[in-house]
């Protein structure tokens, strides 16, 4: 029993074990402020929003572990939730049930022409992946002439977004449980996993070691627009359509919640559980300072200061071990 | 009394102590030589004379006063420079500007050029590089001549202890020779030197006083040459050592055909038309100054380079190696150890495990998904194989030691059992005992079949251990010495590309080297 407890403290990451404890003082201090914090209905709640940004975070994780980022994350969200509406409303039933695929598939398209540059043009995925989201945004406002399109989301998105299945767990809550096991599975039990980590490490160690470097990380961006248009494709369902700058509130989230969560910038650290903790801790920061109903500018300002606060915590962390 | 002198110095990390009442002596105008095996002290030692660590308990004395050094920057004051076995240069920036980059000369406050300039050119004369042009980026130079601008840095701070961790590692022996003279001079000059390293040829030229660390503590302190080197042997690794070097087979190797075979390499003007061939059971080996294509030929085999020109054969059938995918599948069966363990050998934050089977995941796993069972299985073959001396497979390679990393990189090869194995200056910078298993790893191997070539900068281990010495000398192979005719002098003239005809200007180099 104790060597079961003390090998269970020597596998929580530090900085995982920090997420999970700001998440408790943050609803500690709402539940100060108003006992509904603490109430089922409103944790449920909170869940299923950070489904959403779960369900992006996990894309952005495995591109982070590389030692690269994905700032395409805006606009890939926006074809998910338009590509998926459109075709949900072109083709009738039918669209209804291909819609999630096809939107899924736009953005893996997207993600692979992010990897190719990344990983056989050796552009910087800084700036590929910045050119692919104007190129998503300019394709994006071809398709709807720039307003916001007046396609509605299919019954099967909307049915996984807002839907509530057994003992009224929401549906968004169990997607992100389905990915976030497959994503946990793959980084640790695959040698997809293993050299995602490695060539974070080192890259060129990767390739001395004779390991098909560049289809890693083509696949690596190609899982991050697609998990990035799946999220599109939930919130399209969340809000019954599709809307310009869907995406742009899920950028800095997406990479926080993963850095928060104990993954290192510089690729080759973390594990899924920090992801967990990071989403969960940002959207309850952002609800807690939206119910207190501090202003926008007020809440933009506490935001950033607490993401830059909880930094400097890990980096202390860092410098003792 | 002594010009620098530590009392009683502790030092922990976590659990381990790394130096226990620790002391040493440090005269002016002499060089002090420190032994020791990997982990017995030495770096920490150095590291807490140099301000980059502070000692949990003990006293420095400095010229009869007690000095504290809080920061690099304070013992850079104090006279205190340090050469470390890694370099500290920024490869993007001129010589000049790493010369000058910790106190650079200033004008109206920006930094002056010209002053700048003269500064590394007078340091890389002290040091020995006047050839080398201070405003080349360094990365533009090879590792032997990186080093010497490493010197000319230290050199630079006016020092008056000068310390060089593992500084000739690098080196080739006519560079080291270089040296030589340099650190003698600067002796003369009254400055005191400190000096660690590997190579016992070296300190028995250079020293004057020697100091032998074990397991943190300074266990004897000699004047050079009152002891031979089976003593010193002894004294660092606490046991009796013997047969360095395992037994050679005496039988010839047959005319098999050959495992690996390469007919007129060539690579833009770094390798020209190399011919060779390795059999198996034979250790060949590759000589010759550092930098004259050693480990272009390795990584060319290996299929790294882009347009490589030339044939190779795998017993004797033609294949073409593109990429190190294809060398080590089963077909092919080669394995590169690479020069540099920390960046192109072992993922350093990851754990032992995950670094040993990462190049034979292929093999452990199904359809993508590893088979953790063969995966641990395999894992603790090679650690038995090799004994790797780890606290436990999950803790991250970069906590083993040098020796200990060393071995993991090799065992991470074995695992995929290769036939062809390339080994890329294996035992630089790794303690005596470490060196010795893996003399008798490479042995044993070949052995069992496996064809081995191996490029090393240390002449001793190519007299040691290979059947044959191919000796490259300007991107081309000038000489095959087979046998017995691997000696010091033949190794020495063939780098050099001296004809037989100058034969007394070799045995002079010999003796030099």
């Amino acid at each position: 029993m104790s060597r079961l407890a003390r090998s269970l403290v020597r596998h929580i990451d530090p900085a995982v074990a920090i997420a999970f404890g700001c998440i408790a003082a943050l609803l500690f201090l709402g539940s100060l402020y108003s006992t509904s914090f603490v109430s089922p209905a409103f944790l449920l709640q909170q869940l299923k929003v950070a489904s959403f940004l779960g369900v992006i975070a996990t894309g952005a994780m495995i591109v982070i572990l590389l030692g690269q980022i994905d700032l395409s994350v805006p606009w890939v969200v926006a074809v998910g939730g338009m590509m998926s509406t459109a075709v949900a409303s072109w083709w009738g039933p039918v669209g209804g049930i291909i819609a999630i695929p096809f939107g899924i598939l736009c953005g893996v398209a997207l993600g692979l022409v992010s990897g190719f540059g990344v990983a056989y043009l050796r552009i910087p995925s800084m700036i590929v992946t910045l050119a692919v989201n104007a190129v998503a945004q300019g394709l994006m406002v071809v398709h709807t002439g720039g307003f916001s399109p007046q396609d509605a989301s299919s019954q099967a998105m909307r049915f996984l977004a807002t839907g509530n299945s057994l003992l009224g767990i929401p549906n968004a809550l169990l997607v992100w449980g389905v990915v976030g096991a497959a994503a946990t599975f793959l980084l640790s039990r695959t040698t997809f996993g293993r050299a995602v980590y490695g060539i974070g490490n080192s890259e060129r160690a990767v390739y001395l070691s004779g390991v098909k470097l560049q289809r890693v990380v083509l696949l690596a961006f190609a899982l991050s627009g697609g998990l990035s248009a799946f999220g599109g494709v939930l919130l399209a369902g969340y809000a019954s359509k599709a809307a310009q700058g869907m995406g742009d509130a899920y950028l800095l989230p997406s990479i926080a919640a993963v850095v928060l969560g104990g993954t290192s910038i510089l690729g080759g650290r973390g594990n899924y559980l920090g992801t967990v903790a990071g989403v969960i801790l940002i959207t309850l920061l952002q609800s807690i300072l939206s119910v207190m109903q501090i202003e926008e500018s007020g809440r933009q300002i506490i935001y950033g200061v607490v993401i830059i606060l909880m930094l400097l915590l890990y980096g202390r962390e860092g410098l003792v071990h | 009394m002594a010009f620098f002198e530590m009392k009683g110095v502790f030092k922990h990390f976590g659990g381990v102590s790394a130096l226990q009442n620790a002391s040493l002596n440090v005269e002016a105008g002499r060089v002090h030589a420190i032994l020791g095996e990997n982990g017995a002290g030495k770096s920490t030692l150095i590291k807490i004379m140099a301000g980059v660590v502070m000692p949990d308990e003990g006293r420095m004395i400095m010229e009869g006063r007690e000095v504290q050094f809080a920061s690099p920057a304070s013992a850079n004051q104090a006279g205190i420079a340090c050469i470390f076995q890694e370099l500290s240069l920024l490869p993007d920036l001129s010589v000049a500007d790493n010369i000058a980059i910790s106190n650079p000369p200033k004008r109206f406050g920006l930094i002056d050029r010209r002053a700048q300039r003269r500064i590394a050119e007078e340091a890389l004369a002290r040091a020995g590089g006047q050839d080398i042009h201070p405003l080349t980026p360094v990365k533009d130079l090879p590792l032997s001549r990186r080093q010497i601008v490493e010197i000319a840095k230290a050199l630079a701070r006016s020092p008056r202890i000068l310390i060089l961790d593992e500084a000739t590692s690098a080196l080739a022996a006519a560079d080291v020779d270089k040296i030589y003279t340099v650190l003698k001079r600067l002796r003369s000059e009254g400055l005191a030197l400190l000096y660690i390293s590997h190579r016992m040829q070296e300190i028995a030229e250079l020293a004057d006083e020697c100091t032998v660390f074990r397991n943190g503590r300074n266990v004897a302190t000699y004047k050079a040459g009152t002891k031979s080197d089976n003593e010193v042997v002894e004294l660092m690794i606490g046991r009796e050592y013997s047969h360095v070097f395992p037994p050679k087979p005496s039988v010839v190797p047959s005319e098999r055909t050959p495992v690996l075979e390469a007919r007129e390499l060539s690579w833009t003007n770094r390798l020209k038309n190399i011919s060779l061939k390795v059999n198996a059971g034979e250790v060949v080996g590759l000589g010759g100054l550092d930098g004259q294509g050693q480990r272009e030929l390795l990584l060319a085999l290996f299929g790294v380079l882009r347009g490589v020109s030339g044939e190779i054969s795998i017993d004797g059938k033609h294949e073409s190696v593109t990429s190190p995918h294809l060398a080590k599948s089963p077909g092919i069966g080669m394995a590169l150890i690479p020069e540099d363990r920390k960046t192109e050998g072992l993922m350093l934050p990851m754990s032992v495990r995950h670094n040993l089977s990462f190049a034979a995941l292929g093999r452990l796993s199904r359809l993508g998904v590893i088979d953790r069972a063969s995966e641990d299985a395999a894992v603790d073959d090679v650690i038995h194989l090799l004994s790797i001396r780890t606290d436990g497979t999950n803790n991250p390679v970069g906590a083993l030691s040098g020796g200990n990393q060393q071995k993991v990189l090799i065992a991470k090869w074995l695992m995929v059992t290769p036939r062809i194995i390339l080994l890329n200056d294996p035992t630089r910078g790794i303690d005596v005992g470490t060196k010795q298993e893996l003399y008798q790893l490479l042995r044993k191997l070949a052995d069992s079949g496996a064809a081995i070539l191996f490029y090393s900068t240390d002449y001793a281990e190519l007299i040691g251990c290979c059947d044959r010495v191919l000796v490259l000398y300007d991107g081309a192979v000038k000489q095959e010495l087979i046998g017995p005719d691997i000696t010091e002098h033949a190794l020495v003239s063939s780098a050099l590309n001296i004809t037989s005809k100058t034969e007394e200007a070799g045995a002079k180099l010999a003796i030099g080297a």
